[in-house]
């Protein structure tokens, strides 16, 4: 690989385009920037991966102190998540270190497609909840009631407290392990299996599951950076501009996703993810058995 | 059998020092972005005065991993090794972030979340010696 200016400047700039339209949709910027490297850059799947599981956690510090800042974090249900997630890491990036790369892809197109089901499908259930008071009346499970799990935060738009009692640790949990296995195999975040399964599952309202998420977000793949690190993966080369350019395209992007429209964006990220699943499928079926689908690009 | 109707009842309550576990984590979160952030810059700029090939090895990679080749680096503005301290760095951050929270808890007397914290640490101390036992 020659380092040019021309290849620097063209991955920085696709890394904070990824980090920017991640940052507005709510996610990491992995799912465009892994695609991005192997489909535009032609870098190794493995490499790829690696080099954005790192760009992860410069996002979710990012994203992260400034949800730190706002206190709308649960600090203690992060860390207990973050048993799974952490855990679960590892046995992705075990896996990714021994999957051939055609696998690797077409898992990765697998979640694409999930991914744009799931962003077209968004419900908006919170604001409901918030107003008849179900966040706070919900029982704690066993697991959640000796831990304590609880909390408040302060509402801007419903311009209350908000109290809510965290449960169903159990079906939590297992989401969580499974979002970590997608971290650490894919490279990307899991943000939104982790929101899923605390705002859908655990009765934790939506604003303190994402920042939850992001916080819980760079510890875990933190296990899979070292790892990777350990393996040779992590290209400082490669790593500095996507990181570089992540940092700076999920900045821009926190400072501006509340002057947008969501509903619109979502429209267009869906039919992006879907394009990408697309390729990354093509590419899987090219790399595992030398079959050339049509490229819509 | 444990009394567990006495915990739904009374919940514990939220620690005085919590203010300052979020403060804490904040600052960490912050300055290992910023200071990593530097170092890639600063490295990019310095590789791309002296255009070189590089190797997309993972042989190469592992090449670089010796304390006196990046001491030495360091000293003497070489990229590979101003990159490889921006990236162990920002490894470093939520691992350094964990082990905060460790102390915060113990200071606040939360015992349980001593625990739960521990078993993330654990968690990643196990990958460390999985990555050396499987890898060399």
């Amino acid at each position: 690989m020659t380092y040019s200016l021309h290849f620097v400047l063209l991955l920085l700039a696709a890394a904070g385009v990824a980090g920017f339209f991640g940052a507005l949709l709510g996610v990491g910027g992995g799912i465009f920037i892994v695609p991005a490297m192997v489909l535009a850059f032609r870098l190794p799947m493995k490499i790829a991966v690696a080099a954005s599981v790192v760009s992860v956690i410069a996002t979710s510090n990012a994203g992260g102190s400034s949800y730190v800042d706002q206190r709308i974090t649960n600090l203690r249900l992060a860390m207990f998540l973050e048993v799974l997630t952490t855990t679960g890491a590892l046995t992705g990036s075990v896996l990714a270190l021994y999957l051939n790369e055609w696998v690797m892809s077409l898992i990765f197109a697998i979640m694409l497609g999930y991914m744009a089901w799931a962003a077209y499908t968004t419900r908006k259930l919170d604001d409901e909840r918030i107003a008849s008071g179900d966040f706070a009346r919900a029982q704690p499970d066993r697991i959640t009631g000796y831990l304590g799990l609880r909390g408040s935060y302060h509402d801007l738009a419903a311009s209350k407290d908000v109290e809510y009692v965290v449960n169903g640790a159990p079906v939590g949990m297992s989401i969580a392990y499974l979002a970590g296995i997608t971290s650490g195999l894919l490279g990307v975040g899991g943000g939104v299996l982790k929101v899923s399964a605390m705002n859908r599952y655990m009765n934790v309202p939506m604003k303190v599951s994402v920042g939850t998420s992001k916080l819980m977000i760079g510890v875990t793949a933190a296990v899979s950076s070292i790892l990777f690190f350990l393996a040779g993966l992590i290209h400082f080369f490669v790593v500095a501009p996507v990181a570089l350019g992540t940092t700076i395209g999920a900045n821009v992007g926190t400072l501006v996703m509340n002057r947008l429209h969501s509903v619109v964006l979502k429209r267009i990220f869906t039919v992006l993810m879907l394009y990408l699943a697309y390729e990354m499928f093509a590419k899987a079926l090219e790399l595992g058995f030398h079959w050339h689908l049509p490229s819509l690009g | 059998m444990p009394d567990r109707t006495s915990s739904l009842v009374t919940p514990p309550e939220p620690p005085d020092t919590e203010e300052n576990v979020y403060v804490d984590v904040y600052r960490l979160l912050i300055a290992g972005m910023i200071v990593s952030s530097i170092l890639f810059a600063l490295g990019i700029v310095l590789s791309l005065l002296h255009p070189l090939y590089i190797p997309l090895s993972t042989r190469w990679v592992r090449s670089q991993y010796h304390v006196t080749t990046v001491v030495h680096g360091i000293m003497h503005g070489d990229p590979t090794a101003i990159l490889l301290v921006a990236t162990v760095l920002l490894i470093l951050t939520p691992v350094a972030r964990v082990v905060v929270s460790i102390v915060a808890f113990l200071v606040d007397h939360d015992y349980k979340f001593v625990v739960v914290t521990s078993i993330v640490f654990l968690v990643m101390v196990i990958t460390v010696i999985l990555g050396e036992l499987g890898l060399t």
